[in-house]
């Protein structure tokens, strides 16, 4: 599929806005393709949180159609979203439920029946490619900011899933970390996973992205896929 | 209009007080109507934000049925409108009971909104006028401040946990125990982490460092304040006398 997903002139504004009815994404039409590692970027408040939740159908826009995999967003429910994208949260505490690390990543495999061995196989692969197994008996939330974005990133990982959208996941990474989470990316992307990245780290950007989209006040001001210039 | 801005937080305090004494007093049903069509008239003059309210209690309507079947099946009265060989499964006076229930919680969420038109630092410094130990009253409005935010907190942990691929629907009956478990760690444990942020940040502010404080804000009473607190006492107590007579 070539196409994965695709937001038609979506717009939306949040029900406690300030001033009321300010649009956050003002007719936004975008079409993500599985096979492009897409950048977006652009200043705080610009809406690519906003946009991010959007083409993951957490929030539902307030016109226009989203479609994740030629199916409209609205009529989907989380749970089988979460079966094909996977979702970095902005702040990695909101994703953390279990009382130890391990126990945090195997919990969607766990829940969804699958094998005792296999689950303890892929969570153990998991502990060592973010570097966590020292830290395998801890609780989640008395790890550092950096530690726990790790162990979000782990716990979406695990989920062999088609597209990932990651909200800022370099921020409070060290250079050492955010060089496997390079490898990871690069490695994910090259398998065919498409992925939707925000970040303000332009190192990492211009590593990785085949295409940055730029948002500004809920418009995308910039996207180097349509950028004519030479 | 700036009635809200202009009424003292301890005059609206008295006014709910009375309004839920009465919500809590009162078992007839066009009572109860007209005390929460008074906390409604009250909350729209002082501009509360009723919107929120109105979710709140829909979501309860569901209990009026509940409700009404017990209270029939228990305490049958009135006509039978429902049977079930013989047991009266439903009838009116369960269903009055019900919607009693309804009125009661009604006017108490109302009562709320009308409350939240003062910020809670002037609902503080009211309490505090009238002798209640500051401590308490700050943990009273602390307290109100992140109850609502406990309600979004379950939702953002339900949404996160469906995100991770698991369909709630579809999860065996032994394993949404376990999901109950993930739900509430990180409430119980985001709750006591806050707590203690929160109690670090007033210890840096020098929170009790000396027994008595002093209060740039103090609170006046005004004419239409002694007016009104008196009509809430008078008309309330007239109608629990009528009432009970
Ligand atoms: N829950 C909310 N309720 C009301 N308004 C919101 C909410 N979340 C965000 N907004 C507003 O929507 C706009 C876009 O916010 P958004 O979080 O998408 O920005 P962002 O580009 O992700 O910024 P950052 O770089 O700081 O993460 C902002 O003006 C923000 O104030
Ligand atoms: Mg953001």
């Amino acid at each position: 599929m070539s196409c994965y997903i695709e937001l038609n002139n979506v717009s939306f504004s949040y029900p406690r806005s300030y001033p009321r009815g300010k649009v956050a994404i003002n007719n936004v039409t975008l079409h993500l393709r599985q096979n492009e590692f897409t950048a977006l970027t652009g200043p705080n408040g610009g809406g690519k949180t906003t946009l991010a939740k959007l083409a993951a159908g957490i929030l539902k826009p307030s016109s226009g159609k989203v479609l994740i995999c030629g199916k409209d967003s609205a009529k989907m429910t989380l749970g089988e979203i979460g079966k094909k994208i996977g979702y970095l949260f902005q702040n990695p505490q909101q994703q953390l439920f279990a009382l130890t690390v391990a126990e945090d990543i195997a919990f969607s495999l766990e829940l969804n029946g699958h094998d005792k061995g296999e689950i303890a196989r892929k969570v153990k692969n998991m502990l060592e490619l973010f570097q966590l197994t020292h830290l395998q008996d801890s609780s989640p939330f008395n790890l550092s900011h950096g530690e726990k974005g790790r162990l979000a990133l782990a716990g979406i990982f695990i989920n062999h899933l088609d597209y990932f959208i990651l909200d800022e996941p370099t921020t409070g990474l060290d250079v050492e970390r955010k060089n496997i989470l390079s490898d990871i990316v690069k490695r994910f992307s090259g398998h065919g996973i498409g992925m939707l990245v925000i970040s303000h780290d332009e190192g990492f950007v211009a590593q990785h992205a085949k295409r940055t989209i730029e948002m500004v006040e809920g418009e995308i001001v910039y996207d180097s896929s349509k950028d004519l210039r030479p | 209009m700036t009635a809200a801005k202009t009424l003292d937080p301890r005059t609206k305090l008295i006014m709910v007080l009375c309004l839920s004494s009465l919500a809590v007093f009162i078992q007839d049903i066009y009572v109860l109507g007209g005390v929460l069509l008074a906390s409604f008239v009250i909350s729209v003059i002082l501009k509360g934000d009723l919107f929120p309210a109105f979710k709140q209690v829909k979501r309860l309507l569901l209990l009026i049925v509940i409700i009404a079947v017990i209270q029939s099946l228990f305490a049958p009265a009135g006509k039978t409108i429902i049977t079930i060989g013989t047991f009266p499964l439903l009838t009116t006076g369960g269903l009055i009971r019900g919607a009693e229930f309804i009125l009661r919680m009604a006017v108490i969420v109302v009562s709320a909104t009308i409350v939240a038109t003062s910020s809670s630092r002037e609902t503080v410094q009211g309490l505090v006028q009238w002798k209640i130990p500051y401590e308490i009253a700050f943990m009273v409005s602390v307290g109100i401040r992140f109850l609502p935010m406990l309600t979004e907190e379950i939702r953002n942990v339900m949404l996160a946990i469906q995100l991770r691929g698991v369909e709630l629907d579809k999860i065996p009956f032994r394993k949404k125990l376990k999901i109950y478990s993930y739900i509430l760690t990180p409430i119980v444990v985001g709750t006591v982490i806050r707590a203690q942020k929160l109690a670090t940040a007033m210890e840096t502010r020098a929170f009790r460092a000396y027994p008595r404080r002093t209060s740039y804000m103090t609170l006046k009473m005004a004419l239409p304040d002694y007016a009104i607190i008196s009509f809430s006492i008078l008309v309330s107590a007239s109608v629990v006398v009528v009432y009970y007579m």
